[in-house]
């Protein structure tokens, strides 16, 4: 699965940098880094897989037997994938890095500074570690993988986006404006409207995450496994 | 000890358990037998605070299962239905169990080879035969050397050598002290493992005791032929808590309240020759039927 992700980003990284020569402003040096925000949404559906398999497979049986504390479990467990998740982002903000960085110079491109590339890196590391505890949370709160996953994509690229061209400002809060906010993509790939700053994303994320979270070990708490 | 007390659980109109009751105590073997949908394994859950009583309580050293500081010392559980991934190894599968529970590594390899699982250890669940699930879910149940087992069906898919083996562990295992607590829905998978049993249907308590018990239960009486059935009958009425009644074919007696030698005694005494004289014993398999298929027939 990491592996895929791998693959499916340097496709992306090494096909805009082969096919367009149009990097003329920071903006879209800007954009094209920040492809590596895509495995926070490979991290959010693993969550989702990882937090709901639990029932699927009956290990939750282990879990909660072994950890009888239903919020301690699914806390823990939000921690874990979360850890993978910062693993996976760190690994892939180096590899865009290492393709993109170079070859970005090499096309005489606008660049950013070392310091703008490492926030951005660092923020896209932890937006997927954060995407991936966001899945957890929801895969626990609604046991069934299948529909925990269709759930995550239908909301991702249907009412997210419906609720963005409907509501005016929404675009910011929406967890497309979130992630692009937090793993320092460009006001361009949400349509133009502004981004809420790093840390204020970063939190909004989290609080709906603890949300989730809290909800899946209170009602893990009163049902029947 | 594990308890259970007026335990009722109900899911939408279904009663899965019905006002039951039992305990199981120290250094001892409860059989928990039932047929299939009695409320066993609604009850077991309970007790390890996996399901949530609708009344009632069902405790482990007299708290609740959730509220165990380190239950892994306490209660070892063997539960039905799938509880691995299958792509994980079952060494792994109990290293994630060990880790959560602050279990030394060792420990894995440990109960891998008393479960006789060591050899298959690395390799993934999904290629596990049944047995080799059954003998993995044990090796997690005995990871934290509990002071209790608690398992449901644990002998399904076992084949006889299995059985075997379960059964001389359970024996060891309680001759240790601890607290063991075994459902079945066969009963010759446990007769020779169980002290004491506990019979359900349609989760209530039809029968409680030593499979001794339940099989000369007061229920049996003794049988005896006499050409002299008539003053035979009169001289054991005449005895303290002896009943004596006439079967329906002549020259027998249906003798309640003693024992086969107090019924020869008193005839040898009395100077009245006796052609026959038994107890039809009932094997414990037609008892556990005759239990559980007269409760069938309520409502």
């Amino acid at each position: 699965m990491a592996g895929s992700l791998f693959g499916l980003l340097l496709l992306i990284v090494v096909l805009s940098l082969a096919l367009s020569d149009n990097f003329r402003t920071e903006d879209e040096a800007r954009s094209l880094l920040s492809s590596a925000s895509l495995s926070g949404l490979l991290m959010l559906i693993l969550g989702v897989v990882a937090g709901a398999g639990e029932y699927r497979h009956g290990t939750i049986a282990s879990t909660l037997l072994v950890t009888p504390d239903r919020l301690r479990a699914v806390a823990a467990q939000t921690l874990a994938v979360a850890a993978a998740g910062l693993a996976v982002g760190l690994a892939t903000a180096a590899l865009v890095a290492a393709i993109g960085v170079p070859w970005l110079s090499a096309k005489d491109a606008p660049m950013l500074s070392t310091g703008e590339l490492l926030g951005m890196f660092i923020g896209c590391a932890l937006y997927t570690a954060l995407a991936a505890a966001l899945g957890v949370a929801l895969g626990a709160l609604m046991r069934n993988q299948v529909a925990a996953v269709v759930l995550v994509l239908v909301f991702l690229f249907v009412i997210d986006p419906v609720i963005t061209a409907v509501a005016e400002g929404y675009a910011k809060f929406s967890l497309t404006g979130l992630g692009t906010s937090m793993s320092g993509g460009s006001a361009e790939d949400v349509q133009g409207s502004d981004l809420l700053p790093f840390g204020v994303a970063a939190l909004i994320w989290a609080a709906y995450t603890v949300a989730l979270a809290v909800a899946a070990s209170v009602l893990t708490t009163r049902r029947d496994i | 000890m594990l308890e259970v007390r007026d335990l009722t659980k109900r899911f939408g109109t279904t009663v899965a358990v019905d006002g039951l009751s039992f305990k199981a105590t120290p250094g001892r073997v409860l059989g928990f037998l039932g047929p299939n949908g009695a409320g066993k394994t609604t009850t077991l859950r309970t007790l390890l605070g996996l399901t949530l009583p609708t009344s009632g309580s069902a405790t482990v050293e007299g708290r609740s299962y959730r509220e165990l500081q380190d239950p892994v010392t306490v209660v070892g559980a063997v539960l039905e239905g799938p509880q691995f991934h299958p792509g994980r190894s079952g060494r792994n599968h109990l290293r994630v169990m060990a880790a959560a529970a602050g279990l030394p590594a060792g420990r894995v390899d440990e109960m891998l080879r008393l479960v006789e699982l060591d050899g298959a250890g690395a390799r993934r669940v999904k290629g596990y035969s049944l047995g080799m699930r059954q003998r993995l879910s044990l090796a997690g149940a005995l990871l934290g050397d509990p002071r209790a087992l608690v398992l449901d069906e644990p002998a399904n898919g076992l084949d006889p050598q299995g059985i075997r083996w379960l059964r001389d562990f359970l024996r060891r295992e309680a001759g240790e002290g601890r607290t063991v607590l075994i459902s079945s829905h066969v009963l010759a998978e446990v007769a020779q493992t169980v002290d004491e049993v506990v019979v359900v249907t349609h989760g209530r308590l039809v029968a409680q005791g030593s499979l001794n018990d339940l099989t000369h239960g007061a229920e049996s009486p003794v049988w005896v032929r006499s050409p002299d059935a008539e003053r035979l009958r009169a001289a054991l009425a005449a005895k303290d808590g002896v009943e004596a009644e006439p079967g329906e074919v002549p020259g027998w007696l249906a003798v309640r309240g003693a024992s086969l030698e107090t019924v020869g005694t008193t005839a040898a005494e009395q100077g009245i020759p006796v052609f026959e004289l038994y107890r039809p014993r009932q094997s414990p398999e037609s008892v556990f039927f005759e239990l559980t298929s007269g409760a069938e027939a309520a409502p």
